[in-house]
C-alpha cells in the first residue's frame, strides 16, 4: 500500500473510532433512559431560552462588532485582537468574575451602587438574564470572526452600487450587506446555539442558585449523586443532541441551495465617516471588552486579594491568604496544574497532528472516502462537550480498557471535542499553499513522503504553532466533559476552580482562578518566545 | 409616480469645476474643470494613477473632495464653498463598476429592479423598465435567473441594464470593460455605443485604453497626475496631441527633438544627424519635438525626391503589419507598413512622412 493510501485510511479509521462510538452510546442510552426530560419541562423550557437568548445575543453583538470595526476605527487592530480574547478564556471564570461583579448582595457593582451612591437599585447577574448574558459575552467572539471574514469578503463595489443607484445606508445595509452575510450568520448561529445548548459552567455558577437549571446541569447533578442515574442523565443527553440535530436540519433548509460564495474584489477602503462615528463604534467594541473580558477577570484579581467583599476604599484590606492557600495549602492545586499542563500540550499536539492529516486527505488526498472524512471530523462541532462525555461514560465503563477515570478519557474527551478546530486552521493554511508546491516537488523526483516532509509541512508549521497554542489554552481550560470523566487522580485545574466553588471560600475560587489563567498564560507566552527565537535563529 | 430626472436641456448634465480630491495627505486630483452636455460620451483617459477613477467616484459621491463643485443635471450635488454634499443616493446617478458589483444574492430581475425600488417607483412601471433595461441588453430570457448563474459577459450587460433602467441623469463607467477576454471587449464596446445613441445617454467613461476612447467618446479627457492635460475630439487628440505625454500615451512612438527653419514658403523641421522633414505651421517660438506615428511613416526600397535615408535594424513580424526599426544618423525611427512589403535586416531604405501627419508638441 502506498504512503498516500496509508494515511488516508488510518486518518478515517481514529477520526471514525473517536466520534462515533460516543455518538451511537447517547443515542441508543438516550432512548433506554426513558423519558426523564418530559417530566421537567420547565428546565427544557430553561435549556431553550438559553441556547435562543445566547445565540440571539453574540449574533447581534458580534456581528455589530464585525460591522463596526471591518471598516477601521481608532485602535482597531488591537480591538480586534481583544475582542477575541474571550476564546482564551473559559467561561467558568467570566461567571465566577461576574458573581463577584453583580451578585445581589455582596457584589462589587451593587456593593457601589448601595453603599457608595445610595442608590436603591440592584444589578442582579444571578439570574436567568444573568446566565443568558454572560453565555452570550462569552461565545461572541465566534460570530464576530465569522462575521468579519464574510463581510471582508464582499466586494465593496457592491455595496458603493446599492447608493449610487439609490439606497441611503439602511437600505444597503438592509437589502445587501446582511443578506450576504446571512449564510456566514446562519453557519455562527448554529455553532453558538450548540455551544449554549452544552454550556455547563455558566448556569452551574450563576443559574442554580437562582432556580435556573438547564439539561447541563441536570445531567451533572443526576451523574453528581450516589447512586449516579446515568440512564436519566443520558436521556438529558439524547435530547441535546436531538435539538443540535434540528438546529443543523434547520440550517441547511434555511441556506437550501443558496451558495453565493461572494465574488470578492476590492477590499474595505477605510472610512471616510466623521470621527465622531468610528469613536462610537470604538466605544461599543470597548464596551464589550470591558463586559466580557476585563471586568471579570478585574474583579477575580481583587476578590483572590481582598479579605472580604467592601466597595469601601478605607475598609478594604489585602491580603495575599487567598493565593497562599490555594498555592500551598489546597492540596488539589498542583495534581490539577500538572495535569491540566499535561492535557493542553497533549490535546493540542495530537489535534494539531491529526487536523493536518485530516486536511490533506480531504483537500489533497484522491480517495473516495474524502466526503465522509470531512463530516466525521466535523461532526464534534455539532455536539455539545458533557453529551460527548456522557458517550464516553457508555462506551468505556463497559470495555474491558483500564481508562476510566484516568487522564486517557479526558483525553479522548478533549481531543474529539477540538478536532474540528484543528482541521478548520490546518485546512485554511493548506488551502493557501498552492498544489503546485508539493507537485514541482514530486516531478523533481521527490517520493510522496519526502515531498510532505520537506515541503508542505514546514509551510504548515506557522499555522500549525498558532492553532497549538489556541488548542493548549482551550483544552486546559475544558469544564463540561471534564467534570463528568475526572476521577480524584485526573483532577484538572478548571474542576478544582469548580470543586472550590461548590464547597469552598469564594475568594480562594477567585485565587485558583488567577492562577489557571497565569498557567495558560504562562505556556502560551513560553511558546511564542520560543517560536521568536526559532523564527530569529 | 414615474421615476425621471429632470435634465436640463440648456444645462450641462455634469459640470465640474476645480475640483480637488485628497487621499489623506497627497492631492488626486487638483484643480479639475470637466463639462459634459446631454447625451455626450466624455472619457476620462489616463494611466492608472492618474486620479480618473478618483474623480469618478467623487462625482458619484463616494469620496468627499477637498475643494471645488459638482452640479449634475443643473443642481448643485457638492460644493466646498457652501457645504453642499448630497449622498450618493441622492445624487440621481447610475454606475458600472469595474467588478460589475452584481449582488449576488439576487436575481437578475432584482439586480436590474434596485435603483428603480430605492427610489420608490411603482411596481408596474419597474416591471415594464426591467424588462425594457433587459431587452435592450439581449437578456430578457435571464431575468429570473439567479445573479450568480451568469457569465463574465452576461454580468456586464446586467450592470449595464442596472444602470439604464432608473433612468438617470448620468451613467458612470468605471473600467467596465477590462475585465472581459479581448474578443468580447470589442463586441461589448459597439453595443454599448450602439445603446447610447439609440437613447442618448448622458455617460462619463473611465478608461486606460486609448482605442476604447477613440472609438466610444465624444470628448476625451486626457487625465496625468490629478490635471487635465488635453481634453478635445478623439479626432483633435488622435491627430494633434498637445503635449508629449499625450502623444506618448495616443501611441506616437515617434517623438525626437528638433529645430524649426524656415525655407521659403514651408517650415521644416530640423532633426539630429541632419534629417529634414517638411511640417505645418504655424511656427512656435519655444523648443519643440516633432511626432508621428509608425503607421504615418512612407517606406521605400528606391530613392524617392525628399526621402530621408536609414538602416533597416529591427523587423517584427504582426501578421497584417510589419513592424521595422530604422538607424537614420544617431535617430532610432518606428514605422509600421503593410506585411507585404518585406525587407530584410541591414538594407538601406529610404522614408519620409507626410506634413499633415507631422505634429509639434512642446519639448
Amino acid at each position: 500500500m502506498r504512503a498516500e493510501n496509508v494515511l488516508g485510511v488510518g486518518t478515517t479509521a481514529v477520526v471514525a473510532l473517536l466520534v462515533l462510538p460516543p455518538l451511537a452510546a447517547v443515542a441508543a442510552g438516550g432512548t433506554a433512559g426513558g423519558f426523564a426530560p418530559l417530566h421537567h419541562l420547565d428546565i427544557v423550557g430553561n435549556t431553550l431560552l438559553l441556547a435562543f437568548g445566547a445565540t440571539a445575543g453574540a449574533l447581534l453583538i458580534g456581528g455589530g462588532l464585525a460591522l463596526a470595526l471591518v471598516r477601521g476605527v481608532p485602535g482597531g487592530a488591537m480591538l480586534e485582537r481583544l475582542v477575541v480574547m474571550p476564546l482564551y478564556l473559559t467561561p467558568l471564570l467570566t461567571a465566577i468574575g461576574w458573581s463577584w461583579l453583580a451578585s445581589p448582595h455582596s457584589g462589587l457593582i451593587n456593593l457601589l451602587l448601595r453603599d457608595t451612591f445610595g442608590l436603591p437599585l440592584t444589578v442582579n447577574i444571578v439570574s436567568p438574564g444573568g446566565v443568558v448574558l454572560v453565555t452570550a459575552l462569552a461565545a461572541t467572539p465566534l460570530p464576530f470572526l465569522l462575521i468579519s471574514d464574510a463581510l471582508r469578503g464582499i466586494d465593496v463595489a457592491m455595496l458603493e452600487a446599492a447608493r449610487v443607484h439609490g439606497a441611503a445606508p439602511l437600505l444597503v445595509l438592509r437589502r445587501v450587506t446582511l443578506p450576504l452575510l446571512l449564510p456566514a450568520a446562519l453557519a455562527a448561529a448554529l455553532l453558538v446555539m450548540v455551544q449554549a445548548l452544552g454550556m455547563f459552567s455558566v448556569p452551574a455558577v450563576l443559574g442554580l442558585p437562582a432556580g435556573f437549571p438547564v439539561a447541563t446541569t441536570q445531567i451533572y447533578q443526576l451523574l453528581d449523586n450516589y447512586p449516579p442515574r446515568i440512564g436519566e442523565a443520558t436521556a438529558w443527553g439524547g435530547l441535546l443532541l436531538g435539538i443540535a440535530a434540528l438546529l443543523l436540519l434547520a440550517q441547511s433548509a434555511l441556506l437550501g441551495t443558496r451558495s453565493f460564495a461572494t465574488i470578492t474584489g476590492k477590499a474595505f477602503r477605510p472610512s471616510t465617516k466623521p470621527p465622531r462615528a468610528k469613536v462610537l463604534r470604538a466605544g461599543f467594541a470597548w464596551l464589550y471588552v470591558a463586559l466580557a473580558t476585563v471586568l471579570p477577570i478585574a474583579a477575580l484579581l481583587w476578590a483572590a486579594s481582598v479579605a472580604f467583599a467592601t466597595a469601601d476604599v478605607r475598609l478594604m484590606r489585602f491580603t495575599a491568604q487567598h493565593f497562599a492557600y490555594v498555592l500551598f495549602a489546597y492540596p488539589k492545586t498542583w495534581i490539577a496544574v500538572g495535569n491540566s499542563v499535561l492535557l493542553g500540550a497533549l490535546t493540542a499536539t495530537l489535534v494539531s497532528l491529526i487536523g493536518v492529516a485530516v486536511a490533506w486527505v480531504v483537500l489533497r488526498g484522491r480517495g473516495r472516502g474524502r466526503p465522509v472524512l470531512d463530516h466525521l471530523s466535523m461532526l464534534p462541532l455539532s455536539m455539545p462537550a458533557m453529551v460527548f462525555a456522557l458517550g464516553l461514560l457508555w462506551v468505556y465503563v463497559r470495555l474491558p480498557l483500564p481508562i476510566y477515570g484516568t487522564l486517557g478519557i479526558l483525553l479522548i474527551a478533549y481531543v474529539t471535542h477540538y478536532l474540528p478546530f484543528g482541521v478548520r486552521a490546518a485546512s485554511a493554511a493548506l488551502r493557501q499553499l498552492h498544489p503546485e508546491l508539493d507537485e514541482v516537488a514530486r516531478v523533481s523526483g521527490a517520493t510522496w513522503l519526502h515531498a510532505m516532509r520537506r515541503i508542505s509541512l514546514p509551510l504548515l508549521r506557522p499555522t500549525v504553532i498558532a492553532a497549538w497554542a489556541l488548542l493548549f489554552v482551550m483544552a486546559m481550560q475544558e469544564v463540561s466533559s471534564s467534570i463528568l470523566l475526572y476521577s480524584s487522580r485526573s483532577v484538572v485545574l478548571s474542576v478544582a476552580v469548580f470543586d472550590l466553588w461548590e464547597n469552598g471560600n469564594p475568594s480562594d475560587v477567585a485565587a485558583l482562578g488567577f492562577v489557571q489563567l497565569a498557567v495558560g498564560v504562562v505556556v502560551v507566552g513560553l511558546l511564542l518566545r520560543a517560536r521568536r527565537d526559532a523564527a530569529l535563529a | 409616480m414615474t421615476v425621471t430626472f429632470p435634465v436640463k436641456a440648456a444645462s450641462a448634465a455634469l459640470h465640474i469645476e476645480a475640483l480637488v480630491v485628497a487621499h489623506g495627505t497627497t492631492r488626486v486630483v487638483h484643480g479639475l474643470d470637466i463639462q459634459a452636455r446631454p447625451g455626450e460620451v466624455v472619457t476620462l483617459l489616463g494611466p492608472s494613477g492618474c486620479g480618473k477613477t478618483t474623480t469618478l467616484r467623487a462625482i458619484a459621491g463616494l469620496e468627499t473632495p477637498l475643494q471645488g463643485r459638482i452640479a449634475i443635471a443643473g443642481n448643485t450635488v457638492f460644493d466646498a464653498a457652501t457645504g453642499i454634499d448630497l449622498p450618493p443616493e441622492r445624487r440621481g446617478l447610475s454606475m458600472v463598476f469595474q467588478s460589475y458589483a452584481i449582488w449576488p444574492h439576487m436575481t437578475v430581475f432584482d439586480n436590474v429592479a434596485f435603483g428603480l425600488r430605492a427610489r420608490g417607483a411603482k411596481r408596474a412601471y419597474i416591471a415594464d423598465a426591467v424588462r425594457h433595461s433587459l431587452e435592450s441588453v439581449g437578456l430578457a430570457q435571464l431575468a429570473d435567473r439567479p445573479a450568480t448563474r451568469l457569465s463574465g459577459g452576461q454580468q456586464q450587460r446586467v450592470a449595464l441594464a442596472r444602470s439604464i433602467a432608473c433612468n438617470p441623469g448620468v451613467i458612470l463607467l468605471d473600467e467596465p470593460l477590462s475585465n472581459l477576454d479581448a474578443q468580447l471587449r470589442l463586441a461589448m464596446r459597439a453595443e454599448f455605443k450602439a445603446l447610447q445613441r439609440q437613447l442618448g445617454l448622458t455617460a462619463i467613461y473611465v478608461t486606460h485604453d486609448q482605442e476604447e476612447a477613440l472609438v466610444l467618446s465624444d470628448r476625451i479627457v486626457v487625465m496625468r497626475d490629478g490635471k487635465v492635460e488635453q481634453s478635445g475630439t478623439p479626432a483633435e487628440i488622435h491627430d494633434a496631441p498637445a503635449s508629449r505625454f499625450v502623444a506618448d500615451f495616443m501611441g506616437v512612438r515617434n517623438l525626437l527633438p528638433c529645430r524649426i527653419a524656415r525655407d521659403g514658403g514651408r517650415l521644416l523641421a530640423l532633426l539630429a544627424g541632419g534629417v529634414e522633414l517638411p511640417v505645418r505651421g504655424p511656427a512656435p517660438d519655444t523648443p519643440v519635438c516633432i511626432g508621428f506615428r509608425p503607421s504615418a511613416v512612407v517606406l521605400s526600397r528606391d530613392p524617392v525626391p525628399g526621402a530621408c535615408t536609414a538602416t533597416l535594424t529591427g523587423a517584427t513580424y504582426l501578421g497584417d503589419t510589419m513592424q521595422y526599426e530604422l538607424a537614420a544618423g544617431p535617430l532610432t525611427i518606428h514605422a509600421r507598413v503593410q506585411a507585404r512589403f518585406a525587407m530584410a535586416e541591414g538594407a538601406a531604405v529610404y522614408w519620409s512622412v507626410p506634413p499633415e501627419a507631422c505634429f509639434l508638441v512642446p519639448a
